[in-house]
Protein backbone atom coordinates (compact mmCIF):
# COMPACT_ATOMS: atom_id res chain seq x y z
CA UNK A 1 0.00 0.00 0.00
CA UNK A 2 2.95 2.54 1.31
CA UNK A 3 4.72 1.74 -1.77
CA UNK A 4 1.56 2.04 -4.02
CA UNK A 5 1.37 5.65 -2.84
CA UNK A 6 4.99 6.14 -3.14
CA UNK A 7 4.69 5.39 -6.60
CA UNK A 8 1.66 7.61 -7.35
CA UNK A 9 3.20 10.41 -6.16
CA UNK A 10 6.41 9.82 -8.13
CA UNK A 11 4.17 10.30 -11.05
CA UNK A 12 2.61 13.29 -9.58
CA UNK A 13 6.10 14.89 -9.62
CA UNK A 14 7.18 14.00 -13.25
CA UNK A 15 3.88 15.39 -14.28
CA UNK A 16 4.70 18.66 -12.12
CA UNK A 17 8.13 18.24 -14.38
CA UNK A 18 6.15 18.52 -17.15
CA UNK A 19 4.53 21.69 -16.21
CA UNK A 20 7.06 23.41 -15.50
CA UNK A 21 8.86 22.59 -19.00
CA UNK A 22 5.31 23.02 -20.42
CA UNK A 23 4.38 26.54 -19.17
CA UNK A 24 6.53 27.34 -16.58
CA UNK A 25 3.91 26.26 -13.63
CA UNK A 26 4.57 27.58 -10.14
CA UNK A 27 1.98 25.40 -8.12
CA UNK A 28 4.22 22.75 -9.85
CA UNK A 29 7.08 24.03 -8.47
CA UNK A 30 5.74 24.53 -5.13
CA UNK A 31 5.08 21.10 -4.88
CA UNK A 32 8.24 20.22 -5.67
CA UNK A 33 9.94 22.68 -3.68
CA UNK A 34 7.76 21.42 -0.84
CA UNK A 35 9.25 17.66 -1.68
CA UNK A 36 12.84 18.30 -2.33
CA UNK A 37 14.35 21.10 -0.32
CA UNK A 38 13.81 19.74 2.79
CA UNK A 39 15.89 16.34 1.30
CA UNK A 40 18.71 18.95 -0.06
CA UNK A 41 19.01 21.12 3.29
CA UNK A 42 19.31 17.40 4.80
CA UNK A 43 22.18 16.55 2.19
CA UNK A 44 24.05 19.72 2.72
CA UNK A 45 23.84 19.67 6.65
CA UNK A 46 25.18 15.95 6.55
CA UNK A 47 28.50 16.96 5.14
CA UNK A 48 28.85 20.18 7.30
CA UNK A 49 26.54 19.48 9.96
CA UNK A 50 24.98 23.22 11.57
CA UNK A 51 26.28 25.14 8.27
CA UNK A 52 22.07 26.33 7.71
CA UNK A 53 22.65 29.08 5.35
CA UNK A 54 25.04 26.63 3.08
CA UNK A 55 21.97 24.56 3.14
CA UNK A 56 19.18 27.37 2.29
CA UNK A 57 21.58 28.62 -0.55
CA UNK A 58 22.26 25.38 -2.40
CA UNK A 59 18.66 23.95 -1.58
CA UNK A 60 17.45 27.43 -3.86
CA UNK A 61 20.25 26.82 -6.62
CA UNK A 62 18.85 23.19 -6.65
CA UNK A 63 15.14 24.55 -7.29
CA UNK A 64 16.73 27.39 -9.79
CA UNK A 65 18.13 24.47 -11.77
CA UNK A 66 14.73 22.67 -11.26
CA UNK A 67 13.04 25.46 -12.43
CA UNK A 68 15.19 26.40 -15.72
CA UNK A 69 16.04 22.60 -17.45
CA UNK A 70 12.77 21.03 -16.49
CA UNK A 71 12.77 20.72 -20.13
CA UNK A 72 15.87 18.60 -20.30
CA UNK A 73 15.17 16.16 -17.62
CA UNK A 74 14.14 12.69 -19.55
CA UNK A 75 12.41 10.26 -17.57
CA UNK A 76 13.55 7.55 -19.89
CA UNK A 77 17.49 8.22 -18.90
CA UNK A 78 17.04 8.55 -15.10
CA UNK A 79 14.26 8.92 -12.64
CA UNK A 80 13.44 11.89 -10.95
CA UNK A 81 15.26 11.23 -8.12
CA UNK A 82 18.22 10.40 -9.47
CA UNK A 83 17.99 13.20 -11.22
CA UNK A 84 17.79 15.83 -8.38
CA UNK A 85 20.31 13.68 -6.21
CA UNK A 86 23.30 14.84 -9.36
CA UNK A 87 21.72 18.58 -8.97
CA UNK A 88 22.53 18.27 -5.64
CA UNK A 89 25.22 16.80 -5.55
CA UNK A 90 26.74 19.53 -8.41
CA UNK A 91 25.49 22.23 -6.78
CA UNK A 92 27.09 21.27 -3.32
CA UNK A 93 30.73 20.68 -5.14
CA UNK A 94 30.29 24.18 -6.60
CA UNK A 95 29.17 25.88 -3.72
CA UNK A 96 32.32 23.99 -1.35
CA UNK A 97 34.98 24.93 -4.29
CA UNK A 98 33.89 28.60 -4.29
CA UNK A 99 34.01 29.04 -0.49
CA UNK A 100 36.84 26.85 0.10
CA UNK A 101 40.08 27.97 1.62
CA UNK A 102 41.54 26.51 -0.97
CA UNK A 103 39.58 27.24 -4.01
CA UNK A 104 39.93 25.64 -7.33
CA UNK A 105 39.53 27.16 -10.37
CA UNK A 106 38.25 23.41 -12.06
CA UNK A 107 34.97 23.90 -12.82
CA UNK A 108 32.75 21.05 -12.29
CA UNK A 109 30.07 21.21 -14.44
CA UNK A 110 32.25 20.50 -17.73
CA UNK A 111 32.64 17.01 -15.24
CA UNK A 112 29.72 15.02 -14.67
CA UNK A 113 27.72 16.59 -18.19
CA UNK A 114 28.65 13.61 -20.00
CA UNK A 115 27.32 10.82 -18.10
CA UNK A 116 23.54 11.26 -18.23
CA UNK A 117 22.89 8.78 -21.13
CA UNK A 118 21.12 10.63 -24.06
CA UNK A 119 20.42 7.14 -26.03
CA UNK A 120 17.40 6.08 -23.66
CA UNK A 121 15.11 3.42 -25.21
CA UNK A 122 12.73 1.26 -23.77
CA UNK A 123 14.75 -1.60 -23.42
CA UNK A 124 17.33 0.41 -21.47
CA UNK A 125 14.13 2.07 -19.60
CA UNK A 126 13.04 -1.12 -18.43
CA UNK A 127 16.98 -2.41 -17.15
CA UNK A 128 16.65 0.79 -15.76
CA UNK A 129 13.55 0.39 -13.50
CA UNK A 130 15.31 -3.62 -12.64
CA UNK A 131 18.26 -1.77 -11.17
CA UNK A 132 16.28 0.62 -9.30
CA UNK A 133 14.15 -1.82 -7.55
CA UNK A 134 17.58 -4.32 -6.84
CA UNK A 135 19.53 -1.30 -5.32
CA UNK A 136 16.54 -0.17 -3.64
CA UNK A 137 15.71 -3.45 -2.36
CA UNK A 138 19.06 -4.39 -1.30
CA UNK A 139 19.29 -1.62 -0.16
CA UNK A 140 17.08 -2.29 3.02
CA UNK A 141 18.63 -5.39 3.69
CA UNK A 142 22.09 -4.29 3.97
CA UNK A 143 23.91 -5.11 7.46
CA UNK A 144 24.10 -1.34 9.55
CA UNK A 145 27.97 -1.39 9.05
CA UNK A 146 28.00 -1.43 5.06
CA UNK A 147 25.01 0.93 5.03
CA UNK A 148 27.10 3.42 7.61
CA UNK A 149 30.12 3.55 5.14
CA UNK A 150 27.98 4.21 2.12
CA UNK A 151 26.04 7.19 3.96
CA UNK A 152 29.64 8.52 4.81
CA UNK A 153 30.98 8.63 1.24
CA UNK A 154 27.44 10.02 0.07
CA UNK A 155 25.73 12.06 2.03
CA UNK A 156 28.87 13.32 4.28
CA UNK A 157 30.92 13.76 1.42
CA UNK A 158 33.83 11.94 2.40
CA UNK A 159 36.59 9.28 0.71
CA UNK A 160 37.11 6.28 1.22
CA UNK A 161 39.99 7.54 3.33
CA UNK A 162 38.48 10.08 4.97
CA UNK A 163 35.79 7.33 5.93
CA UNK A 164 38.47 5.35 7.40
CA UNK A 165 39.86 8.38 9.57
CA UNK A 166 36.53 9.41 11.01
CA UNK A 167 35.93 5.90 11.79
CA UNK A 168 39.45 4.41 13.06
CA UNK A 169 39.47 1.61 10.69
CA UNK A 170 42.30 0.52 8.84
CA UNK A 171 41.09 1.46 4.27
CA UNK A 172 41.29 -2.11 3.64
CA UNK A 173 38.14 -2.65 6.06
CA UNK A 174 36.35 0.52 4.69
CA UNK A 175 37.24 -0.69 0.77
CA UNK A 176 35.82 -4.05 1.32
CA UNK A 177 32.77 -2.87 3.23
CA UNK A 178 31.86 -1.06 0.41
CA UNK A 179 32.77 -3.40 -2.49
CA UNK A 180 30.83 -5.98 -0.17
CA UNK A 181 27.74 -3.61 0.00
CA UNK A 182 28.06 -2.71 -3.71
CA UNK A 183 28.35 -6.09 -4.71
CA UNK A 184 24.97 -7.31 -3.08
CA UNK A 185 23.17 -4.06 -4.58
CA UNK A 186 24.11 -5.83 -8.19
CA UNK A 187 26.09 -2.71 -8.73
CA UNK A 188 29.34 -4.08 -8.59
CA UNK A 189 30.71 -6.65 -11.00
CA UNK A 190 34.32 -7.66 -11.00
CA UNK A 191 36.04 -7.31 -14.04
CA UNK B 1 37.64 -0.11 -25.99
CA UNK B 2 39.69 0.39 -22.95
CA UNK B 3 41.20 -1.84 -20.73
CA UNK B 4 42.18 0.08 -17.65
CA UNK B 5 39.98 1.56 -15.29
CA UNK B 6 39.63 3.91 -12.45
CA UNK B 7 39.14 1.55 -9.30
CA UNK B 8 35.65 0.99 -8.06
CA UNK B 9 36.42 3.05 -4.80
CA UNK B 10 37.22 5.65 -7.21
CA UNK B 11 34.20 5.46 -9.29
CA UNK B 12 32.17 5.66 -6.03
CA UNK B 13 33.57 8.52 -4.79
CA UNK B 14 33.33 10.18 -7.92
CA UNK B 15 29.63 9.20 -8.44
CA UNK B 16 28.94 10.76 -4.83
CA UNK B 17 31.01 13.43 -5.50
CA UNK B 18 33.76 13.46 -2.35
CA UNK B 19 36.36 12.80 -4.99
CA UNK B 20 38.87 15.56 -5.21
CA UNK B 21 38.06 17.48 -8.87
CA UNK B 22 41.50 17.15 -10.08
CA UNK B 23 41.29 12.90 -10.02
CA UNK B 24 37.05 14.17 -11.42
CA UNK B 25 38.98 15.26 -14.27
CA UNK B 26 40.43 12.16 -15.14
CA UNK B 27 37.63 9.86 -14.37
CA UNK B 28 35.54 12.39 -16.51
CA UNK B 29 37.75 12.30 -19.46
CA UNK B 30 37.53 8.27 -19.06
CA UNK B 31 34.36 8.00 -18.98
CA UNK B 32 34.28 10.01 -22.39
CA UNK B 33 36.27 6.42 -23.65
CA UNK B 34 34.57 4.20 -21.77
CA UNK B 35 31.17 2.54 -21.67
CA UNK B 36 31.35 -0.23 -19.30
CA UNK B 37 32.29 2.66 -16.70
CA UNK B 38 29.64 4.88 -17.84
CA UNK B 39 27.18 2.12 -16.53
CA UNK B 40 28.59 1.45 -13.66
CA UNK B 41 28.27 5.32 -12.91
CA UNK B 42 24.95 5.01 -13.72
CA UNK B 43 23.98 2.68 -11.11
CA UNK B 44 26.35 4.15 -8.10
CA UNK B 45 23.78 7.42 -8.90
CA UNK B 46 20.88 5.68 -8.58
CA UNK B 47 22.45 4.37 -5.12
CA UNK B 48 23.03 7.64 -4.53
CA UNK B 49 19.32 8.82 -4.80
CA UNK B 50 17.83 6.32 -2.71
CA UNK B 51 20.51 6.92 0.03
CA UNK B 52 19.61 10.95 -0.74
CA UNK B 53 15.73 10.10 -0.72
CA UNK B 54 16.26 8.22 2.82
CA UNK B 55 18.23 11.03 4.26
CA UNK B 56 16.12 12.10 7.62
CA UNK B 57 15.10 15.13 6.82
CA UNK B 58 14.75 17.80 9.92
CA UNK B 59 10.85 18.70 11.44
CA UNK B 60 11.35 22.65 10.27
CA UNK B 61 9.47 25.31 8.47
CA UNK B 62 10.35 26.05 5.39
CA UNK B 63 8.11 28.70 4.40
CA UNK B 64 10.24 32.27 4.74
CA UNK B 65 12.80 30.30 2.71
CA UNK B 66 9.69 29.30 0.28
CA UNK B 67 8.33 32.52 -0.17
CA UNK B 68 12.01 34.17 -0.39
CA UNK B 69 12.72 31.78 -3.12
CA UNK B 70 9.74 32.44 -4.90
CA UNK B 71 10.44 36.03 -4.73
CA UNK B 72 13.88 35.84 -6.19
CA UNK B 73 12.61 33.72 -8.56
CA UNK B 74 9.79 36.60 -9.80
CA UNK B 75 12.42 39.50 -9.70
CA UNK B 76 14.42 37.94 -12.05
CA UNK B 77 13.34 39.33 -15.62
CA UNK B 78 11.65 37.03 -17.18
CA UNK B 79 12.89 34.32 -14.99
CA UNK B 80 12.03 32.19 -17.49
CA UNK B 81 14.30 33.49 -19.86
CA UNK B 82 17.32 31.96 -17.57
CA UNK B 83 17.98 29.34 -19.18
CA UNK B 84 21.26 27.63 -17.84
CA UNK B 85 23.58 28.88 -20.50
CA UNK B 86 24.74 25.88 -22.84
CA UNK B 87 28.39 25.30 -21.90
CA UNK B 88 30.64 26.68 -24.27
CA UNK B 89 32.24 23.60 -25.82
CA UNK B 90 33.96 25.51 -28.78
CA UNK B 91 35.00 22.68 -31.43
CA UNK B 92 38.62 22.30 -32.02
CA UNK B 93 39.60 24.34 -35.57
CA UNK B 94 38.34 21.67 -38.06
CA UNK B 95 41.89 21.14 -39.06
CA UNK B 96 43.37 19.71 -35.98
CA UNK B 97 43.41 15.97 -36.03
CA UNK B 98 42.55 15.37 -32.45
CA UNK B 99 39.11 15.91 -30.56
CA UNK B 100 39.54 17.45 -27.22
CA UNK B 101 37.86 15.91 -24.20
CA UNK B 102 34.77 17.76 -23.07
CA UNK B 103 36.21 17.85 -19.67
CA UNK B 104 39.00 19.59 -20.62
CA UNK B 105 37.79 22.24 -22.87
CA UNK B 106 37.54 24.67 -19.65
CA UNK B 107 41.50 24.30 -20.13
CA UNK B 108 42.16 23.76 -24.06
CA UNK B 109 39.57 26.03 -25.73
CA UNK B 110 41.73 25.48 -29.41
CA UNK B 111 43.94 22.95 -29.45
CA UNK B 112 46.68 20.95 -27.97
CA UNK B 113 49.38 22.71 -30.77
CA UNK B 114 48.48 26.14 -29.04
CA UNK B 115 49.28 25.47 -25.08
CA UNK B 116 52.27 26.58 -23.94
CA UNK B 117 54.19 23.17 -24.05
CA UNK B 118 57.77 23.59 -22.25
CA UNK B 119 60.33 20.53 -23.77
CA UNK B 120 61.94 19.11 -21.33
CA UNK B 121 64.31 16.40 -24.03
CA UNK B 122 63.98 16.78 -27.78
CA UNK B 123 61.11 13.85 -27.43
CA UNK B 124 59.45 15.07 -24.65
CA UNK B 125 57.06 17.94 -23.64
CA UNK B 126 55.14 19.10 -20.97
CA UNK B 127 52.28 21.58 -20.88
CA UNK B 128 50.59 22.64 -17.47
CA UNK B 129 46.66 23.18 -17.66
CA UNK B 130 46.15 24.21 -14.04
CA UNK B 131 47.49 24.04 -10.90
CA UNK B 132 45.81 23.86 -7.81
CA UNK B 133 46.56 26.05 -5.12
CA UNK B 134 47.63 23.55 -2.18
CA UNK B 135 46.82 21.00 -4.52
CA UNK B 136 47.73 19.06 -7.56
CA UNK B 137 49.31 19.51 -11.01
CA UNK B 138 47.58 18.84 -13.89
CA UNK B 139 49.47 18.77 -17.06
CA UNK B 140 49.61 17.21 -20.44
CA UNK B 141 52.90 15.23 -21.48
CA UNK B 142 53.04 14.77 -25.25
CA UNK B 143 55.79 12.27 -26.36
CA UNK B 144 57.71 11.24 -29.91
CA UNK B 145 56.65 8.18 -31.24
CA UNK B 146 58.92 5.50 -29.95
CA UNK B 147 60.58 7.43 -27.79
CA UNK B 148 61.36 6.60 -23.95
CA UNK B 149 59.79 8.70 -21.35
CA UNK B 150 62.83 9.60 -18.46
CA UNK B 151 63.00 6.59 -15.80
CA UNK B 152 60.87 8.39 -13.19
CA UNK B 153 59.14 7.74 -9.37
CA UNK B 154 56.55 9.65 -7.63
CA UNK B 155 56.70 11.11 -4.80
CA UNK B 156 52.97 11.24 -4.53
CA UNK B 157 49.99 9.47 -6.37
CA UNK B 158 50.02 9.95 -10.50
CA UNK B 159 46.67 9.65 -12.63
CA UNK B 160 47.93 8.96 -16.10
CA UNK B 161 44.93 9.18 -18.95
CA UNK B 162 45.96 8.49 -22.54
CA UNK B 163 43.98 10.73 -24.36
CA UNK B 164 45.94 9.86 -28.07
CA UNK B 165 48.62 7.19 -29.17
CA UNK B 166 49.83 4.53 -26.83
CA UNK B 167 52.61 3.56 -24.75
CA UNK B 168 54.10 0.55 -22.60
CA UNK B 169 55.84 -0.16 -19.51
CA UNK B 170 56.87 -2.92 -17.52
CA UNK B 171 53.18 -3.62 -16.15
CA UNK B 172 51.41 -3.31 -19.81
CA UNK B 173 50.29 -1.61 -23.08
CA UNK B 174 48.13 1.66 -22.22
CA UNK B 175 45.91 2.64 -25.20
CA UNK B 176 43.56 5.46 -25.75
CA UNK B 177 41.32 6.42 -22.68
CA UNK B 178 43.30 3.93 -20.10
CA UNK B 179 43.32 5.14 -17.04
CA UNK B 180 46.57 4.63 -14.87
CA UNK B 181 46.76 5.08 -11.48
CA UNK B 182 50.88 5.03 -9.55
CA UNK B 183 51.50 5.38 -5.89
CA UNK B 184 54.81 6.82 -4.74
CA UNK B 185 56.41 3.39 -4.91
CA UNK B 186 56.53 3.07 -8.82
CA UNK B 187 59.60 3.30 -10.59
CA UNK B 188 58.97 3.27 -13.92
CA UNK B 189 59.99 3.53 -17.22
CA UNK B 190 57.56 3.93 -20.17
CA UNK B 191 57.57 3.93 -24.08
CA UNK B 192 56.03 4.72 -26.74
CA UNK B 193 54.70 2.78 -28.91
CA UNK B 194 56.06 3.41 -32.50
CA UNK B 195 53.44 4.38 -35.01
CA UNK B 196 52.36 7.46 -33.28
CA UNK B 197 53.07 10.31 -30.78
CA UNK B 198 51.46 10.45 -27.48
CA UNK B 199 49.72 12.34 -25.44
CA UNK B 200 48.83 11.89 -21.85
CA UNK B 201 46.49 13.74 -19.01
CA UNK B 202 48.73 13.57 -16.01
CA UNK B 203 47.71 14.63 -12.48
CA UNK B 204 50.02 15.18 -9.79
CA UNK B 205 49.67 14.65 -6.03
CA UNK B 206 53.34 15.55 -5.69
CA UNK B 207 56.10 16.06 -8.31
CA UNK B 208 57.79 13.26 -9.78
CA UNK B 209 61.22 12.71 -9.42
CA UNK B 210 63.47 11.61 -12.27
CA UNK B 211 66.04 8.52 -11.31
CA UNK B 212 68.57 8.37 -13.95
CA UNK B 213 71.72 10.31 -13.91
CA UNK B 214 71.09 12.98 -16.95
CA UNK B 215 67.65 12.91 -16.39
CA UNK B 216 68.00 13.55 -12.44
CA UNK B 217 68.97 16.99 -13.60
CA UNK B 218 65.83 17.81 -14.75
CA UNK B 219 64.35 17.56 -10.83
CA UNK B 220 64.86 21.19 -10.35
CA UNK B 221 63.18 22.57 -13.51
CA UNK B 222 59.85 19.60 -12.73
CA UNK B 223 59.63 21.10 -9.06
CA UNK B 224 59.84 24.41 -9.71
CA UNK B 225 57.13 24.10 -11.86
CA UNK B 226 55.07 22.41 -9.24
CA UNK B 227 52.84 24.32 -7.20
CA UNK B 228 53.57 22.48 -3.81
CA UNK B 229 57.42 24.13 -4.22
CA UNK B 230 56.58 28.01 -4.35
CA UNK B 231 55.15 27.61 -0.79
Amino acid sequence: MERATKLQSDEQRIDDMFAIAEHKDQAALARLFDHYVPKVRAFCLAKQPGANLMADDIAQEVMIRIWNKAHTYKKESASLNTWVFTLARNARIDYLRKNSRHQSDIDPEYLWQNVIDENADPFKDAQQKRDQERIQQGLDKLPPDQKQVLAKVYLEGKTHKEAAEELSLPLGTIKSRVRLALHKLTIYVKR
Amino acid sequence: MTNYHPSIEMLTDYAAGSLALAHSLCVSTHLEHCNECQQQIRKLEMLGSHLFDQTPTEERQLNSLKNSFFDTLMKQPKAEDRVEKPLQLKNPSQWDEYKIPSSLRQFITKNYDDLNWMRLSPSFKIATLYNEEGGAQIALTRVKAGAHMPTHTHTGDEITLVLEGAFSDESGVYRQGDFINRDASHKHKPIVTKDAECICLTVLDAPIEFTGWLARLLNPIIRRYHPHSQA
